[in-house]
């Protein structure tokens, strides 16, 4: 069967000679894993359009629950060059390329992540300087897919703390922590910045300046949910410390 | 028995990439009838490059002594290096009849996802290379996709305090192909990278 869809390339995977497995993030068919043959012989039809981040429309033809259908056709709607052009900004973006595509399970539609994912890369090809986006990301992503660090009240009983337990996602008052490990201490305005950047407009993002050492302390907290939930960290995390 | 041994072929044949289990049956009969010379040569040429293929200690070449034969060829201009990411890259410069410099093999090139960090590649060997020789240009003939293009600008900042010109192999379109099945990025990058004639 042949169907066809609008996605993001999160990644791509040598196979054989000059072919490649390409996973997408579709707009109907959410995660999906294809087989493109021959993308990287000079001649190839398929062109740029495999490169990561390109958002494109596809064809793919296989059976309905076929793992790995045959991509037959990619063209691009946007490609995302100035992204890619400049290696801070690529850096950037493919941590939360390797976020969407450890957490979202295969075959399961999501057009909410969908967008936002399309809605992110527009805003941070305009400029990849602005360091909110990837942040906005994490936390909007892990929102839609319920994963998302409850930071607005006590996990037991609902009342304001600034106490956040890894193993519980949630901040904890202080008089329901008994006996727990030692918990990330978060401050009155990260919490804030965190609801902020949940709810705001996207457009508007810019217009949030928050200090060097708030934006450390959310991103810190959200990396370390983040490998909690995963039971690994990011590798492209990692590699952006690097740098 | 001797299905035993044939079947034994056919499936270490397979291992080859590009090489199914049809292909390798037929070139398993094939071998039955080639001369014993022939098949043995075969045999130790496979044996050979395992025992004896190296890399070569300035550029990353295989080879199977301490420099590589481009290395070794004092007629090769030694000012200008091309970076490759793979000794296969190298055949296909070469075979260009293009480059009369010396080559440095990455064995690799930048990849998040995969893990593999600029400490991974041989980037410290060509920033040394490049300082301690005399070396006028370094190339880029990384390939053009993502990977490549990352493991380039990461070179390119490396090289930037060391006083030599690093250029980048030019995008575009195949020759014999017709603009029409261009992508934008491609014909972007091709018209970006135009020149007077």
């Amino acid at each position: 069967m042949l169907r066809r869809t609008e996605g993001i390339v999160l990644k791509t995977a040598l196979f054989g000679e000059a072919d490649l497995i390409v996973t997408h993030l579709t707009s109907d068919f959410g995660l999906i894993k294809t087989f493109a043959k021959s993308p990287r012989k000079i001649k190839s039809r398929f062109g740029s359009s495999l490169e990561p981040l390109t958002y494109s429309k596809i064809s793919f033809w296989g059976k309905e629950d076929a793992n790995l259908p045959r991509l037959t056709q990619s063209d691009i709607i946007l490609s995302f060059q100035l992204i890619r052009d400049r290696l801070e900004c690529f850096l950037k973006v493919s941590e939360i390329l390797e976020l969407t595509a450890s957490f979202l399970p295969e075959h399961e539609a999501n057009r909410k992540v969908f967008m936002l994912l399309l809605d992110v890369l527009k805003e941070t090809e305009k400029d990849c300087t602005l360091p909110l986006h990837i942040i906005l990301y994490k936390i909007r992503f892990l929102n839609l897919i319920g994963y998302a660090p409850r930071l607005d009240g006590c996990a037991n009983c609902g009342k304001t703390g600034f106490s956040f337990y890894i193993s519980h996602g949630s901040v904890i008052c202080e008089r329901c922590i008994t006996g727990m490990d030692s918990p990330i201490k978060l401050s009155p305005a990260s919490i804030k910045l965190y609801e902020s950047l949940s709810r705001w407009d996207l457009s508007l993002i810019e217009r949030i300046k928050p200090s060097r050492n708030l934006l450390a302390e959310l991103s810190d907290m959200l990396n370390d949910h983040i490998r909690y939930r995963l039971t690994r960290p990011l590798k492209s995390g990692a590699f952006h410390k690097v740098f | 028995m001797a299905q035993g041994i044939i079947e034994n072929l056919i499936t270490e044949l397979t291992k080859l990439p590009g090489i199914g289990r049809k292909t390798a049956q037929r070139l398993a009969f094939f071998m039955l009838t080639m001369s014993e010379d022939s098949a043995k040569a075969i045999a130790k040429a496979i044996t050979d490059v395992k025992e004896k293929a190296r890399f070569c200690s300035r550029c990353f070449n295989i080879t199977d002594s301490e420099l590589c034969e481009i290395c070794r060829d004092e007629s090769r201009d030694k000012a200008n290096i091309c970076v490759v990411e793979e000794p296969s890259n190298i055949l296909v410069v070469e075979r260009a009849k293009a480059f009369n410099g010396l080559y440095h093999v990455l064995l690799g090139s930048i990849s998040l996802i995969d893990g593999i960090t600029p400490d991974k590649l041989r980037i410290s060997e060509l920033v040394e290379r490049v300082r301690g020789d005399s070396v006028s240009e370094v190339i880029l003939a990384t390939n053009p996709n993502t990977k490549g293009e990352m493991t380039a600008q990461y070179i390119k900042d490396a090289l930037k305090s060391l006083n030599v010109r690093v250029t980048r192999i030019a995008y575009g379109l195949p020759i014999g192909s017709d603009i029409e099945f261009a992508d934008e990025v491609t014909l972007s990058k091709a018209l970006e990278g135009r020149r007077e004639i």
